[in-house]
């Protein structure tokens, strides 16, 4: 079943892209993504209480998770001069020429509102989507080598191992192997087969999963570009099957300009 | 590459922690995924499969990128990651993507997907078999590449077991009052694929779901 409630939430907000008060403009290094609107505060805290561990002493991390939310006032990635030109060409075309609009899937490290659900092992982490495309991302925990990728992947390869103590311990995982077809945001940022993530996800307490992202791409970022997020512990609602492909109305309107 | 004796080795090591079989690994259907032809339909049910056949499949879902719901499987690898409280079973082909099996004795709930591609799934240990109550179905899906349909009333048991070593029985009870006569049970048994699954998205390269 598809949600429709969020597609009318898109549709409002695609809608609001065509307001003519969303200047669009390449602002020096910043691009000002319309329809995606920096937030301008902490999203509401998840419940409290002590993080749960594995037997094996680890955090558990598993758990049906809220869409991952970016916190406010962070740096603006600094682009080479054609990821800037085509960011701002992808954004005033009104994200027309989005992938994940068209039910493909929206790689690493794209948020999507939807939940996520987190089912861990000792020797994996998987990352169970909702939406966009309700599919699922595997994160090695037990292997410390990247595979020989020969074909570029949507989520690439990933492995996690654990890094700090007590209550610091977090699982970084280390992504590459990525093919440049999924966009970062609905903006249209863009990325090369260079691509290097680094996500590090620290369970702070029982509800808030707090996840920081380094993005590594000298092809398209003259820097590292780094985004901190939270996502809170979903406790009231099951994860529901939300498909795509089945009565996909965005595709219609994507006309661009 | 996941090899036969490690598995092995796996399953015997999470059987003494658990106390439960261990069914993780990536497994492959042998021999033919389909169903056999002797579903005992009711005359509509019938028909409307021998429609199917006739149109040569021109409206299955799979085509279109939609998911293959529960019965249909494909001919690729599939993975179980089983923990204490929930399986997921991950499909590398069709829409590449997931089934759960609520193993922490929860009641079936419909109440967010009354009727949906993959029904709601609880599963309980019988012994060494895990036994998975699926209902909340659609009437979309196929029960095979041969377009055998079912209705929104479908009832499905499946009994999972690892018959020896190598291999995964699972052992489906169809029930659907509206389509079937009687309950059907057919067999099918899962062998190791001997590698992980692999991305594949159907979406992508397909010309009939929007591009």
């Amino acid at each position: 079943m598809k949600k429709i409630y969020l597609v009318a939430a898109f549709s409002l907000a695609a809608a609001s892209l065509l307001l003519p008060q969303d200047d669009i403009k390449i602002t020096g290094k910043v691009i000002t993504p319309p329809g995606a609107a920096a937030p301008k505060g902490l999203p509401p805290a998840g419940p409290k209480g002590p993080v749960p561990h594995m037997p094996d002493g680890k955090p558990d991390l598993s758990g049906i998770w809220n869409g991952q939310r970016a916190l406010p006032n962070q740096e603006p990635p600094v682009m080479l001069p054609w990821a800037e030109k085509l960011t701002a060409e992808r954004t005033n075309n009104y994200s027309a020429d989005d992938p994940e609009a068209r039910c493909l899937p929206g790689g690493v490290p794209r948020a999507a509102p939807y939940h996520y659900q987190l089912v861990q092992t000792p020797k994996l982490l998987l990352m169970l989507f909702e939406g966009n495309i309700h599919s699922y991302r595997q994160i090695f925990l037990d292997r410390r080598e990247h595979l020989k990728i020969t074909e570029p992947l949507w989520y690439g390869d990933s492995i996690g191992s654990w890094s700090g103590e007590g209550e610091g311990t977090a699982l970084v995982v280390d992504t590459v192997g990525f093919n440049d077809k999924f966009w970062f945001d609905m903006a249209g940022h863009p990325h090369t087969t260079q691509l290097h993530v680094i996500e590090r996800y620290h369970r702070r307490d029982f509800g808030n999963l707090d996840i920081g992202v380094t993005i590594e791409d000298p092809g398209t970022y003259s820097k590292p570009w780094t985004i901190q997020r939270v996502s809170t512990l979903e406790t009231e609602i099951e994860m529901s099957e939300y498909v795509c492909n089945e009565n996909n109305s965005d595709v219609l309107h994507l006309v661009g300009k | 590459m996941i090899r036969p004796i490690v598995l092995l080795a796996c399953a015997a090591a999470a059987l003494v922690a658990q106390g439960v079989p261990d069914l993780s690994g990536v497994w492959i259907v042998r021999g033919s995924a389909n169903l056999p032809d002797d579903l005992p339909y009711r005359p509509e049910a019938l028909k409307l499969w021998q429609a199917r056949k006739a149109n040569l499949s021109k409206d299955d879902p799979a085509a279109y990128c939609l998911p293959n719901g529960v019965v249909r499987v494909t001919s690729l690898p599939y993975k179980i990651v089983q923990t204490p409280q929930l399986l997921v079973l991950l499909s590398e082909g069709n829409t590449h993507s997931f089934r759960r099996f609520f193993l922490d004795g929860r009641a079936h709930n419909l109440d967010l997907e009354p009727n949906s591609w993959t029904g709601d799934s609880s599963g309980k240990w019988e012994g060494t078999t895990l036994v998975v109550d699926t209902i909340g179905f659609n009437d979309r899906s196929w029960l095979d590449d041969t377009g055998k349909p079912h209705s929104d009333q479908l009832h499905v048991i499946e009994r999972y077991r690892r018959s020896d070593a190598g291999s995964l029985e699972v052992q489906y009870t169809l029930e659907d009052p509206k389509f079937l006569t009687r309950p059907y049970s057919f067999t099918r048994t899962f062998v190791p694929a001997n590698r992980e699954i692999q991305e594949r998205f159907c979406t992508e390269q397909n010309h009939l779901v929007a591009k």
